[in-house]
């Protein structure tokens, strides 16, 4: 062969050899960064102000907030450190600076601060951090955050109120528009969120900025008083371990803010409120002091404002509730602040999920159910004014509900029911049916929505006993239930499907294990 | 064969534009196969399913398999995936999904019985059929162990008895094609005691599943395996969890598996077809324009051949009559210059004679007549030639 294509050829072999083990090293590479532990923190920022100038040249640093603080502390430096103070002595939380920049200065800010301060550290013998640019610009960062968002909820507001003497005018203000000033009205406050939103609005600071600010500043000052604050680093606030050890108080006393004991729903007709829609139903007397204690904050019910729901959401829809109608925010089933929304939530607890997972939730426009609410005797929705009589109106409709489970004289809940319909391979099951009705009113307890929605005593046997009316001695599984694949009934199981459906489907959504596989409940003939 | 490139480029144009011209091949007749009217189906409810083994061991006393090394009731086998085996149609298999919490899902494998199969379509001696009823089933009277179902089978469902390599036989689930004719159950759906098999027509069961999917959005997954997975399945599966969690391939793609050889093997009749006759018609006449030319040639040189024969006969003939003129005219001369010798000789002779009898009275006469006789000689010898 000649020794050009010798040379070639060996090449080539080389070429490929080399492409092939670089790629199987890549790939090797790769699985084995992968092993090691991420690092998870609450305190970790990713720094990317750079941005907002277009596509960065390094990947973005992950900064750890928290660790920095001890560090500091150590050193016997405070916030002060990297977080100027603006002239009214808030301190900002940027770093280094007050404003945003341009990109040159924004990039030195970090660069010329951060390494400074780290070389100062090592050359004081101690361990500092990372010097060279692939050091803090990490391509790829084995941390992940472990962040948790965090918020007010009754029993740390109660706690704070405590501690501040019920001085609210010391975290709450609003912006008065006439003198363009903040300012403290009493009987008006009401969430940090409602003003402070996500982004920054006009002057209006995001609101993890305005909680930072006014949180830790304020627990600073504690703390520098030598009184017990709360937490001033990341984790202490938004870490989840750390977030359970916040003490909570059991039983919060009433927050006092002018609120209704028992009102009627409002409907936004002759209420003073907005005057278009007409409501006809029959007004909703509601309970809000024991609406108060089933929720941790008001923000639940109360998502953007402290006031009516009517108020945003009429009848018809208008621009303030994004359109979306009375009817919907009292009925929504996805949504935390609709009645039904909670309710239908409620449902799914495990002593309710093993009739209510088979039942259809939502509305049915069947006339008990929509009874519950709306009751008989109440006024129509247009002829709610806000008049004090109509409280007294509407404590008397509520009193009258029994909210006390209905169930059968016991005589009439049969102990044991024998199935033995079909009885090809397994012997009859002796169903201990009174046990299984006991265990069922047990688990409800003194639960007072189940109860109103229960008072009727037929009611809780429909979770099993359903599709047929309310009945001593409902009718047998099998008068409906026969031949599986039935074309005109394309979803309704045959017999066998549906005892095991429903007796099986009922024990795996209670958490129910006991009887396992099959010879337990029916014996092998 | 030396070939020039006009020819080449003139059948390569030939045999392009006949491929052309024949229409793009399709599997089956026209778009796509939804399945033979009124054809049956299985709905799986995986979230129904509970991992109880009824429908493995029904299936084994329906098809009257032999009985199993670990009894159905032995829910131990669990613990390891398993596959369909030549004496196990269908295998119950449990998956501990991740995105399900600790709850352990259980799923019932075997043959899909798809619209349109891949098995039968790789089949050479056409062992499969799609059946009316929905069910693809086998003759295992003309298998000849191929596994070429084996290896076409995009759910790895075939299984072969390798033991008995001279009676080669596949064996899958056959969706109870005899029970299904006569109008019973397949023998896992009528056993499963939970109804997370379902049995019906196949538009029944996915109208069936879009019901049970919309009544309990939180629950299901929002799709239906086996609706167009490899253009279509007749066995359907609606789940809890994500399906690639229950070992289900979900890079199949909707195109069924006849149609990805369909472009290929539609194309071989009208290439086996119709390039032999175009090339040899194209051959053939090239090699005849060849022929003729040949032929021509072959004629133009016997022709030149003859007329360069005949010019050469003319000139030939005209030659020899010029050699026997010149003959003649030699002869003539020769006849004439001896006559005249002759003559000449005579009067010498007479004048000798006359000398000579003026001599002989004085010598004999015999010395003049051999002089006389030679002239003689000499005039026949001419005469002669």
């Amino acid at each position: 062969m000649e020794k050009g294509r010798k040379l070639l050829r060996w090449t080539g072999v080389i070429a490929v050899s080399t492409v092939l083990l670089v790629l199987g090293a890549a790939a090797y590479g790769i699985e084995q960064a992968g092993d090691k532990e991420a690092l998870r923190s609450a305190d970790i920022i990713v720094i990317d102000t750079m941005s907002r100038f277009g596509r960065l040249d390094r990947p973005p640093v992950v900064y750890r907030h928290d660790k920095h603080t001890e560090a500091l502390q150590k050193q016997g430096k405070d916030c002060a450190a990297c977080h100027l103070k603006d002239d009214k002595q808030r301190l900002s939380l940027k770093y280094m600076r007050l404003q945003d920049l341009d990109r040159e200065s924004s990039m030195l800010v970090y660069h010329d601060n951060c390494i400074a301060c780290h070389t100062e550290t090592l050359a004081t013998g101690e361990k500092g951090g990372p010097i060279t640019c692939g050091e803090c610009h990490l391509k790829s960062p084995n941390a992940v955050s472990s962040w948790q968002a965090f918020g007010m909820d009754k029993s740390l507001h109660y706690r704070h109120s405590k501690a501040l003497d019920k001085k609210c005018g010391d975290c709450h203000h609003q912006f008065d528009e006439k003198t363009q000033k903040l300012v403290y009205v009493e009987g008006q406050e009401s969430s940090c969120r409602y003003c402070h939103k996500q982004q920054l609005e006009d002057k209006r600071i995001p609101f993890s900025e305005a909680a930072h600010e006014a949180c830790i500043a304020c627990h600073r000052e504690t703390l520098a008083k030598k009184k017990e604050a709360g937490p001033i680093n990341c984790a202490g606030c938004h870490d989840a371990e750390q977030q359970l050890e916040i003490p909570t108080l059991e039983n919060v006393p009433r927050m006092k803010r002018n609120q209704p004991d028992v009102v009627f729903v409002k409907t936004g007709a002759k209420s003073g409120l907005t005057p278009e829609g007409a409501l006809r139903t029959k007004a909703v007397p509601f309970n809000h002091q024991a609406h108060e204690i089933y929720n941790d904050t008001c923000r639940v019910c109360h998502h953007a404002s402290l006031t009516s729901c009517a108020e945003c959401h009429t009848v018809n829809g208008i621009k303030e509730g994004d359109f979306v109608q009375l009817e919907q925010a009292m009925h929504q089933l996805r949504a935390d602040a609709s009645c039904l929304g909670c309710h239908t939530e409620a449902q799914a607890d495990k002593s309710c999920a093993g009739c209510h997972a088979f039942i259809q939730k939502g509305l049915k426009g069947d006339t008990t159910t929509c009874r519950a609410c709306h009751m008989e005797g109440a006024p129509a929705g247009s002829e709610i004014t806000g008049k004090p009589e109509e409280a007294m109106l509407a404590t008397m409709l509520l009193n009258a509900r029994t909210p006390v489970m209905g169930t059968l004289p016991i005589e009439d809940i049969p102990e044991k029911v024998v199935i033995n319909k079909l009885t090809n391979k397994y012997q009859p099951v002796e169903m201990p049916h009174r046990k299984i009705v006991q265990a069922l009113v047990k688990g409800i307890g003194d639960n007072k929505l189940a109860a109103n929605f229960h008072a009727d005593p037929g009611t809780l046997c429909q979770g099993c006993h359903h599709n047929s009316p309310q009945a001593k001695k409902p009718p047998q599984c099998g008068s409906c239930h026969g031949e599986p694949f039935n074309p005109e009934e394309p979803n309704r199981p045959g017999l066998i499907g549906a005892y095991h459906i429903q007796c099986m489907g009922c024990h795996s959504e209670m958490g129910i294990e006991k009887p396992v596989g099959c010879t337990e409940c029916h014996k092998e003939k | 064969m030396a070939i020039t490139r006009r020819k080449f480029l003139g059948w390569m144009g030939a045999a392009g534009v006949g491929v052309t011209v024949g229409k793009t091949a399709r599997a089956a007749s026209n778009k796509h196969f939804t399945g033979h009217p009124d054809s049956m189906g299985v709905l799986h409810d995986i979230a129904r399913c509970v991992g109880c083994r009824s429908c493995e061991a029904a299936c084994n006393t329906v098809n009257q398999l032999p009985p199993p090394e670990t009894s159905f009731k032995d829910l131990t086998v669990l613990d390891r995936k398993r596959r369909t085996t030549p004496p196990e149609y269908t295998v119950v298999n449990r998956y501990d999904a991740t995105s399900a919490g600790s709850k352990q899902i259980y799923r019932k494998n075997q043959c899909n019985h798809c619209l349109e199969p891949a098995c039968a379509s790789a089949c050479f001696v056409k062992a499969f059929t799609k059946s009316e009823e929905g069910a693809v089933i086998y003759d295992e009277t003309v298998c000849v162990g191929c596994r070429y179902c084996m290896v076409a089978c995009p759910f790895e469902i075939p299984t072969y008895e390798y033991d008995k390599a001279l009676t080669p036989r596949v064996t899958k689930c056959t969706m109870c094609h005899p029970r299904v004719q006569e109008g019973k159950l397949p023998g896992c759906v009528e056993a499963c005691p939970t109804e997370a098999l379902s049995f019906g027509k196949r538009d029944d069961l996915l109208k069936i599943a879009r019901e049970r999917i919309r009544k309990d959005p939180d629950n299901y997954i929002d799709h239906i395996y086996g609706e167009q997975e490899m253009g279509g399945t007749s066995w359907l599966y609606i789940s809890n969890v994500p399906f690639k969690e229950l070992g289900m391939r979900e890079d199949l793609g909707i195109t069924p598996a006849p149609a990805l050889t369909a472009g290929a093997l539609g194309a071989v009749p009208i290439v086996v077809g119709l390039w032999p006759v175009l090339l040899t018609g194209i051959y053939a006449i090239s090699q005849r324009k060849d022929k003729v030319a040949e032929e021509e040639q072959a004629l133009a040189v016997a022709a030149a051949q003859q007329a360069t024969q005949e010019k050469a006969d003319a000139e030939l003939k005209k030659t020899l009559e010029m050699k026997e003129k010149e003959k003649e005219t030699a002869i003539n001369m020769a006849v004439k210059k001896a006559l005249d010798e002759a003559a000449k000789a005579q009067e010498e002779a007479a004048q000798a004679e006359e000398a000579a009898q003026a001599q002989e009275a004085a010598a004999p006469a015999g010395e003049a007549a051999p002089e006389a006789q030679d002239d003689k000689d000499q005039k026949q010898t001419e005469e002669d030639s």
